[in-house]
C-alpha cells in the first residue's frame, strides 16, 4: 500500500496535472481490501475533504423513492449509491468514500461538479433575480445567446433557450416542419433524441418507445462502423435515405436529424463521410439538417468544438443541453434567422426558458471550456485514454470495439469477435466491479454491452490511467 | 410631502406584520412629485420597502434589445411601449436599471410564489449547489426523496407517486403520455382558450389559435369553454358539461384517454370554470374509461387562497395533476403527481429525464412548501386576495370600462370592454393603462384571447398595501382614460 501511494505520488510530482492539488492522498484513496490484492489500482490523490454528511442514508431513500417516484424509476447498480457531494471529476457517497465519475450525470457535467466559476455565477445571480420572464429585458440571455452564437459557424446565430433537451428537439422538429411545409422526419435507428410524444417518435431503440401515434418519421440504417451492415461504407449508408425518401415519402421533407456520436445507443460514430453525403441528400429533398449536440457539444470530442465539426458539415439546426450548464436544467436551438422566421407566424414561450440564472450559468460554462481549454485538454486525455483502451483490447478478448472522440468514449464487450454476441452479463458484473473499486462509468447500446466513459471534461491523464487499469484488473478476474 | 409619507408609514406600522420586511426606511422611489388630478385622485405611492438594490453597471436597455434582435427568437415579445430591463428582484418587487423599484404584480406569470429572491430558497438553492447540482436519478440522492414525499402528502386519495421534469410543458406532455397510455385510447379532451404547453401533444391541447402552429396537432378534442362571462351558457357548468359528453358521444369512440384542463385558466385570461362544470364532466369522462387531469402549474401552491390546489375549490379528485411555476419560486421544475396504479404504465418501457429531479430544483422545491406553511402564504393570498377582489370590484363601479372582475385567491383577472353589453374588448386601453401603470411603479399582466384581461398572479407575500397600491394606480390611470 505505502509502495502503491508512493508511485501515485511520484507520477504526480512528474507530470503537471490541471485542477487537482498534489498534497497528501485523503483517505478515500485507501482500498478496502488492498491488504492482500496488491495491484488493486488506486484512485489519484485529490485534495479535498467531503462535509461530513448526516442526511438520510441509501436504503432510506431507495424506500422512499419506491413510494413516492414510482416503479418506472430505475436506478444504477445491485445497491444503489447515495450521492451526497461532488467535486469536479469526483463524487463522494454517504461515507465520504471517493468515486471517479467517469459518466458525468451523463454526459452533462462539462466543466466539473460544483466548479467555483460556474457555482460562483449561479449563487450571485440567485441572489439579485431567478426569475421574470422575457417579457422584460434581462442581459444575461442576450449575453449568453451572444455568447453561443459566436461559438457556431455559418448563420448560425438565432438562439433559442429551453430547459432540456427532449424541449429543444421538440423545438428542431416543429421548426423543420414549418418552415419546409412538409411532415416527413428522418432519424437513425438506434439513436435517442426524447423523451416526448414527438421526439420519442425520433427516439429508436424499442426500450424508449412507447406505443403512441409518432407522426410521420423514417428510421434509416444506422451507419454503424462496427455492427452495421455495410461496416463503414457510408455510401451505402446514405443510399439507404435516398430510398427512404424516394419511396416512403412525398420526395420532399421536413428534415433529418441525428446525434454526431450517438450516446444513449452506445457511443456509436457514423460511418466517415455519411453525414456529408446525407445533408446533401435531405437539403435536395426540401429537408433541413438538424445536429443533436446535447451530448456531443462544448469541445468534448476534443478536436472540435461541436460533434458536426468533425463531419465537414454546418447543420441548418443545432439542438444543444446537458453541458451547456454543466448540469442546470438548460438547453438550446441554434438556427439561421431565415429558420427562425417561421416561429414569428405565431406566438412561443417558454416562461423559464433563458431565466437569469441559467442564462448566466450557461455563460460561465463557456467561459471555463475557453479559458480552462476544456477542448484540447479532452483531445489531449481523451487521446491517451483511447490509447490504453486499444492496448487494452488486445489483451482482453472480451472488449469487441473501442470508439469515440476526445472524452465521450465506448468500449463495447463481446463474448465472441466474430459473432460480436453482446456480452451482457459479463458488462453487468464489470459495471459492479468498477463500482468497487471506484469509478462510476455508464452504460449504452440496446444491449447494454457498451460501458460509455464520457466523464467531466477536467478528467486528466492520472484518472485514465486509473479507469484502464481497474479495467484491466476487474477483466483479469473474470 | 413629508405628511404624505408619515401617513404612509403609520398605516405601514399598523400593519407591520403583513410586511415583509421592516418599513422604517423608505426607498428611494417613494421621493416623487405630488400632483393633484382633475377628479381628486392622487398619484398613488409605492408602499414603502427597505431594501435597495446593488448598483447597475450592466448593458442599458438598448443594448439589450440590440442583442435580443440578432440573437434570439423573432417571436420573442415583450410587455410595453418602452421594455422594462429588470436587474432585481426581492420579495413582491422588482427593480429596474435605475433601481426603481415597481410593484410585481405578475410573479414572472403567477411562478414567483414565495417572493422573488425569497432568503429561504436562495439559501436551499445555493447550499445544495455547493454540494452537488447534477447527477440524475441513476444514483440516490435524498433531495428527490424527501419533496417528493412533501408534494404528495399536499395531495388527496392516492395522489402520491411523482415525476418531475423541468418545465410545465414536460409535465403535460408526460401527463398526456401517461393517460393515452394507460387507457389505450388517443383522445384527449381540452377546453377552448385552454393553454398547457408548446410541445406536439401540448400545443393540441392548447386551444387559442394564436399558440398554434401549422403543425400536425392529432387527438384532442376541444369543448366549449364554461366561461361565465363570455360564454353561451352564462355560468350553467351542466350545459357546458353536456358538450364534453357529445364530443365523446360524436367525436370519439366513446372511450377516451382523459380530459384536461386548468382550476382557472390563466393565460385564457383568468377564467374560472362556471360551478358544476367539472364534476358533471369528471362522471362524463369517468364512464368513457378516460382519466382525469388537472393542470394546477397556474393555481396550484396556495395561490388560489381557499385551497391548496385549484381543483379542490371544485370537488373533484384527479387522476393526474400537473405542476410548475410556482412549484420551485422559478427553479426550472415541472412535476407530475398520479396513483401508484397509472404511474405503473410508465414501467412497460424505459422513462428518463436527465435533469428532471436534480437535487437544486427538488431542494428549492421542499423550500418552496416549507415557506408557504411557515409564513402562512395561503391565508395570505385568501385574505389579501379577497380584499384586493373587493377593491376592484368597487373600481368597477366606478368605470364602465371594467367589464368583469374574477379569479380566487392571489390569481385575480380584471376585463376590460368599451360596452358592458357586448362586451366588446377594450384591447388598445388595456395596453394603454397597463402601460399607464409601469410608469406608476406597478407591473401585471396581460391575457385573454383578446388581449383585453389584466392578470395580477404575484408573489403570494403581496400584502394589503400593495393591494391598495396596484388598485390606486389603476384607479388613476383610468380616471385619465
Amino acid at each position: 500500500m505505502a509502495f502503491q501511494l508512493f508511485r501515485v505520488v511520484v507520477r504526480d510530482l512528474a507530470k503537471p496535472k490541471i485542477g487537482c492539488a498534489r498534497v497528501s492522498s485523503s483517505f478515500s484513496t485507501l482500498q478496502p481490501n488492498a491488504s492482500d490484492e496488491a495491484d488493486v489500482p488506486s484512485l489519484p490523490p485529490f485534495n479535498y475533504e467531503p462535509r461530513p454528511y448526516n442526511g438520510p442514508r441509501a436504503d432510506e431513500i431507495f424506500e422512499k423513492r419506491k413510494k413516492f417516484l414510482g416503479p418506472s424509476l430505475f436506478h444504477f447498480y445491485q445497491k444503489p449509491i447515495n450521492i451526497v457531494e461532488g467535486k469536479m471529476q469526483y463524487l463522494f457517497d454517504e461515507d465520504g468514500r471517493r468515486y471517479l465519475d467517469a459518466f458525468a450525470g451523463i454526459v452533462t457535467v462539462s466543466c466539473g461538479h460544483c466548479h467555483p466559476v460556474v457555482l460562483k455565477a449561479i449563487t450571485e445571480q440567485s441572489q439579485l433575480l431567478q426569475h421574470a420572464t422575457t417579457i422584460y429585458l434581462h442581459h444575461a440571455i442576450a449575453d449568453f445567446a451572444e455568447a453561443l452564437a459566436s461559438k457556431m459557424p455559418g448563420n448560425l446565430k438565432v438562439v433559442y433557450v429551453v430547459n432540456s433537451g427532449t424541449e429543444a428537439n421538440e423545438l428542431a422538429m416543429l421548426m423543420a416542419r414549418l418552415y419546409s411545409g412538409s411532415l416527413g422526419m428522418i432519424a437513425l435507428r438506434n439513436a435517442y433524441h426524447g423523451g416526448s410524444s414527438n421526439t420519442i417518435g425520433l427516439t429508436a431503440l424499442n426500450t424508449w418507445k412507447y406505443p403512441i401515434p409518432q407522426g410521420e418519421i423514417h428510421h434509416v440504417v444506422n451507419p454503424d462502423p462496427y455492427r452495421g451492415i455495410f461496416g463503414a461504407d457510408a455510401k451505402c449508408y446514405a443510399k439507404d435515405v435516398q430510398d427512404h425518401i424516394d419511396y416512403g415519402t412525398s420526395g420532399k421533407i421536413a428534415g433529418y436529424i441525428s446525434e454526431t456520436i450517438q450516446g444513449v445507443g452506445g457511443t456509436i460514430e457514423l460511418a466517415p463521410g455519411y453525414l456529408k453525403m446525407v445533408y446533401d441528400i435531405v437539403r435536395k429533398a426540401g429537408g433541413v439538417c438538424i445536429a443533436d449536440e446535447v451530448q456531443t457539444g462544448f469541445g468534448r470530442t476534443g478536436s472540435h468544438y461541436w460533434g458536426f465539426e468533425t463531419q465537414g458539415v454546418i447543420p441548418d439546426i443545432v439542438t444543444m443541453a446537458k453541458g451547456i450548464g454543466n448540469g442546470l436544467p438548460l438547453g438550446a436551438v441554434v438556427t439561421t434567422p431565415e429558420i427562425a422566421s417561421v416561429l414569428a407566424q405565431k406566438i412561443l414561450f417558454n416562461t423559464y426558458g433563458g431565466n437569469p440564472v441559467c442564462s448566466a450559468g450557461g455563460l460561465a460554462v463557456l467561459k471555463v471550456i475557453d479559458e480552462e481549454k476544456r477542448q484540447s485538454h479532452s483531445a489531449d486525455v481523451g487521446s491517451h485514454l483511447l490509447a490504453r483502451l486499444r492496448d487494452l483490447q488486445q489483451q482482453h478478448d472480451i472488449i469487441g470495439d473501442i470508439r469515440g472522440r476526445g472524452l465521450m468514449v465506448g468500449v463495447e464487450l463481446v463474448t465472441d469477435r466474430t459473432e460480436k454476441t453482446p456480452a451482457k452479463a459479463e458488462t453487468a458484473v464489470l459495471f459492479e466491479k468498477l463500482r468497487e473499486l471506484g469509478i462510476l462509468v455508464g452504460k449504452g447500446g440496446l444491449h447494454g454491452n457498451v460501458f460509455r466513459i464520457k466523464p467531466p471534461m477536467c478528467f486528466n491523464k492520472d484518472d485514465a490511467d486509473f479507469l484502464v487499469d481497474a479495467l484491466d484488473y476487474s477483466m483479469s478476474k473474470l | 410631502m413629508q405628511g404624505f409619507i408619515g401617513r404612509r408609514l403609520i398605516s405601514g406600522t399598523r400593519q407591520l406584520s403583513n410586511l415583509r420586511p421592516s418599513s422604517q426606511r423608505c426607498c428611494f422611489s417613494q421621493v416623487a412629485q405630488r400632483e393633484e388630478a382633475n377628479n381628486g385622485v392622487h398619484i398613488p405611492k409605492l408602499p414603502p420597502f427597505d431594501y435597495s438594490p446593488p448598483p447597475y453597471t450592466g448593458p442599458s436597455t438598448e443594448e439589450i434589445l440590440a442583442q435580443r434582435k440578432e440573437y434570439l427568437s423573432p417571436s420573442m415579445f415583450y410587455f410595453y411601449n418602452k421594455p422594462l430591463n429588470i436587474v432585481d428582484g426581492k420579495m413582491q418587487y422588482l427593480f429596474d436599471e435605475n433601481g426603481r423599484r415597481y410593484l410585481d404584480g405578475f410573479g414572472g406569470i403567477a411562478t414567483v410564489s414565495c417572493g422573488h429572491c425569497h432568503p429561504d430558497v436562495v439559501e436551499a438553492i445555493v447550499n445544495q449547489t455547493k454540494k452537488i447540482q447534477h447527477s440524475t436519478i441513476l444514483y440516490l440522492n435524498h433531495a428527490i426523496g424527501d419533496f417528493a414525499q412533501a408534494l404528495a402528502s399536499k395531495l388527496p386519495a392516492n395522489l402520491k407517486v411523482v415525476f418531475f421534469t423541468n418545465s410545465g410543458t414536460e409535465a403535460n406532455e408526460l401527463a398526456m403520455l401517461i393517460a393515452r397510455l394507460y387507457t389505450g385510447c388517443h383522445d384527449i379532451i381540452s377546453l377552448r382558450n385552454a393553454y398547457h404547453g408548446n410541445a406536439s401533444g401540448t400545443m393540441g391541447a392548447t386551444a387559442q389559435a394564436s399558440w398554434k402552429f401549422n403543425v400536425i396537432q392529432s387527438g384532442v378534442h376541444h369543448a366549449m369553454n364554461p366561461d361565465p362571462y363570455r360564454g353561451v351558457f352564462g355560468s350553467d357548468g351542466e350545459k357546458y358539461a353536456k358538450d364534453v359528453q357529445d364530443l365523446i358521444d360524436f367525436g370519439t369512440s366513446g372511450h377516451v384517454a382523459g380530459f384536461i384542463s386548468e382550476a382557472i385558466q390563466g393565460v385564457g385570461g383568468i377564467v374560472e370554470l362556471a360551478p358544476g362544470f367539472l364534476p358533471a364532466v369528471y362522471n362524463s369522462v369517468k364512464k368513457a374509461g378516460g382519466l382525469f387531469i388537472a393542470d394546477e402549474v397556474q393555481s396550484g401552491f396556495a395561490r388560489t387562497g381557499s385551497n391548496f390546489w385549484g381543483f379542490e375549490g371544485h370537488g373533484v379528485v384527479p387522476d393526474i395533476v400537473t405542476m410548475a411555476k410556482g412549484i420551485g419560486n422559478g427553479t426550472p421544475l415541472g412535476a407530475v403527481v398520479t396513483t401508484p396504479e397509472v404511474a405503473e404504465v410508465l414501467t412497460r418501457r424505459n422513462y428518463f429525464n436527465t435533469f428532471g429531479g436534480n437535487p437544486v430544483c427538488t431542494a428549492a422545491g421542499l423550500a418552496v412548501l416549507k415557506v408557504i406553511e411557515k409564513e402562512g402564504l395561503q391565508e395570505n393570498a385568501f385574505v389579501v386576495g379577497s380584499y384586493l377582489k373587493e377593491r376592484l370590484n368597487a373600481l368597477k363601479d366606478k368605470y364602465e370600462l371594467i367589464g368583469d372582475v374574477r379569479g380566487k385567491g392571489l390569481m385575480l383577472g380584471v376585463e376590460l370592454v368599451t360596452d358592458r353589453q357586448l362586451k366588446t374588448p377594450a384591447k388598445a386601453e388595456t395596453i394603454h393603462v397597463m402601460d399607464k401603470m409601469k410608469d406608476l411603479g406597478v407591473l401585471i399582466g396581460k391575457g385573454g384571447s383578446y388581449g383585453n384581461v389584466f392578470r395580477i398572479t404575484p408573489p403570494l407575500c403581496f400584502t394589503k398595501e400593495d393591494a391598495d397600491f396596484l388598485v390606486d394606480a389603476m384607479d388613476y390611470t383610468m380616471s385619465k382614460v
